[in-house]
């Protein structure tokens, strides 16, 4: 029995060696993009909360939990409260497979990266309830929009991930990250790891595929008339989301905690942090297309998933099996 | 002990969500019900070693059909009581097709395969290789086949509910992109005095 609550009380302290710090990550990442944003607008960004405005999100936090939240009364109570939760939740279970280094991971599991496609599709139903629970124009126009585009973005993304597995001969994420010891993917496979990265920005909302949030013409989307903490969990959700999502990108392609090249001053930095640098540069190519395209067209946006990312990454998946067939290089 | 437990936990709670999305009288949260009951499968393949199929129900059944479903029933307007009133006329269909799945798992749990065969089966190998094994090899035409029957089903989809409005403006991408300033704006030099002609 003592073993058992000792075995328990281990798994949470490592659960929370997880959480804690994507949480922390995201008040980090929000301060990040504010920053990158004034550095790019030639402004100086939050620069007033603690030393160089670090400490402003936590600021905006704070003032989050001290609003109202309100209900609209029209609203599917249960659904409408249920869906930022729900959102949240699934953007954080997804480290439960994340391994940081060869050793560090919550669960090993044999089918890690189909687990993470798994959870990275059920996010839509944080959107879709909260844009129909809402009972309101906006959110329901912004909900049935992002429907659309995140199962689009999800093929592609599907077939990029079908040709790193290839490669591979594994569905483990740590046989995926050991096989890139020599190479990183990214070099061999650097159409998919652009599509990849394009694909993961339609995914998470994020500039320049923000549709169902934007604000020119649908106010903020599918989270119009959420405030106070429920908008807290979406806007928490929706930055977690991204660093998930790097760090995909950083396990698919970026060789995930191996240095760039294997000698001696960098192999002996400790795994994490590559893996967390990696992580960053991602973030940081994130926030920088945000400063600098302008945002899509509806019919742009799905034209540039079905008639251009599905026929090249389908393609590509044929040229890529065929290749390591002819010359005899499939694993096992 | 724990595997029976579990076992029984995600059963009952399978068959709780199917009657909730059978009786539940808001379609769309019938559909959320049907949602739970796919996840609530997806536990049950796992719990049986099964995790590649598991989860592969789950990213098709949740992570796209569940969804489309999901898209489809919000944008209907549907009164509840005809709702109610309609179901009744699905009964006999569906104690048909009931009584056939029925049928087929009583053949294959009492006449077809002791269960420890198939124990043995699945836990012999990592379950995704076993499947990777057979699906091209053994399986092969039953794959292809199916593969056939899916893009058939998807043609005809396409076919039946594609109309082509010759009225409404479209968009001509190729065009847009291969406009250059060129085309769209000229520099005129206006002698001072005469103004543009207009030709």
């Amino acid at each position: 029995m003592t073993s058992l609550s000792f075995e328990l009380t281990i798994g949470i302290l490592k659960i929370f060696s997880f959480v804690v710090p994507v949480l922390v990550s995201v008040a980090l990442l929000v301060y990040l993009e504010r920053k990158v944003l004034g550095a790019v607008q030639l402004r100086k960004g939050p620069n007033v909360v603690g030393p160089f405005g670090i400490l402003q999100s936590f600021a905006d936090v704070l003032k989050l939990l001290t609003k109202e939240n309100l209900l609209p009364s029209s609203s599917n109570k249960f659904l409408f409260i249920f869906a930022p939760m729900l959102t949240l939740i699934l953007s954080l279970i997804a480290w439960a497979v994340i391994p940081i280094s060869s050793t560090y991971v919550i669960a090993n599991i044999n089918i890690g990266i189909l687990y993470l496609f798994a959870v990275s599709s059920f996010g839509v139903y944080g959107v879709i309830i909260a844009g129909w629970a809402s009972n309101s124009k906006y959110p329901f126009l912004g909900a049935l929009r992002s429907a659309a585009q995140m199962i689009s973005y999800e093929v592609s993304i599907g077939f990029v991930i079908i040709t790193v597995l290839i490669c591979v001969g594994s569905l483990n994420l740590i046989d995926i990250v050991e096989s890139q010891k020599s190479m990183w993917f990214a070099i061999p496979l650097l159409p998919m790891f652009v599509i990849f990265i394009i694909s993961a920005l339609a995914e998470t909302n994020r500039l320049p595929f923000d549709l169902p949030e934007d604000e020119a013409t649908l106010v903020a989307g599918f989270f119009t008339e959420y405030s106070s903490i429920s908008f807290g969990l979406f806007f928490l959700a929706e930055y977690a989301n991204m660093i998930l999502m790097s760090s995909l990108t950083v396990i698919l392609f970026l060789g995930g905690w191996y240095p760039p090249i294997d000698i001696f001053p960098l192999n002996a930095i400790p795994g994490i942090f590559w893996f967390v640098i990696k992580v960053f540069l991602i973030l940081f190519v994130f926030l920088w297309v945000r400063a600098t395209f302008p945002r899509y067209r509806y019919d742009q946006l799905m034209r540039l998933g079905w008639k251009i990312f599905l026929p090249f990454t389908l393609i590509w998946v044929v040229i890529t099996s065929a290749f390591l067939f002819y010359f005899g290089l499939l694993p096992n | 002990m724990f595997l029976v437990g579990s076992f029984f936990l995600f059963a009952a709670f399978l068959i709780t969500t199917c009657i909730f999305v059978i009786f539940s009288k808001n379609p769309v949260n019938s559909v959320l019900f049907l949602v739970l009951a796919f996840l609530n499968s997806t536990f049950l393949f796992i719990l049986i070693g099964a995790e590649f199929v598991g989860i592969i129900l789950a990213i098709v059944y949740i992570g796209a059909v569940a969804i489309l479903f999901l898209f489809v029933v919000m944008m209907l307007d549907i009164q509840i009581t005809t709702l109610m009133f309609n179901i009744k006329r699905y009964i006999p269909l569906a104690l048909l097709f009931a009584g056939i799945i029925l049928a087929e798992i009583i053949y294959l749990t009492v006449f077809k395969t002791s269960k420890d065969n198939l124990d043995t089966f699945i836990r012999s190998k990592n379950n995704t290789e076993q499947i990777g094994d057979v699906l091209y090899t053994e399986y092969f035409i039953d794959f292809q086949l199916s593969g056939i029957v899916l893009l058939l089903a998807m043609i005809g989809a396409i076919v039946l509910t594609h109309v082509y409005r010759p009225t409404i403006k479209r968009q001509n991408i190729e065009s847009q992109n291969s406009t250059t300033a060129q085309d769209r704006v000229k520099l005129v030099k206006i002698k001072s005095g005469e103004g543009i002609k207009d030709d």
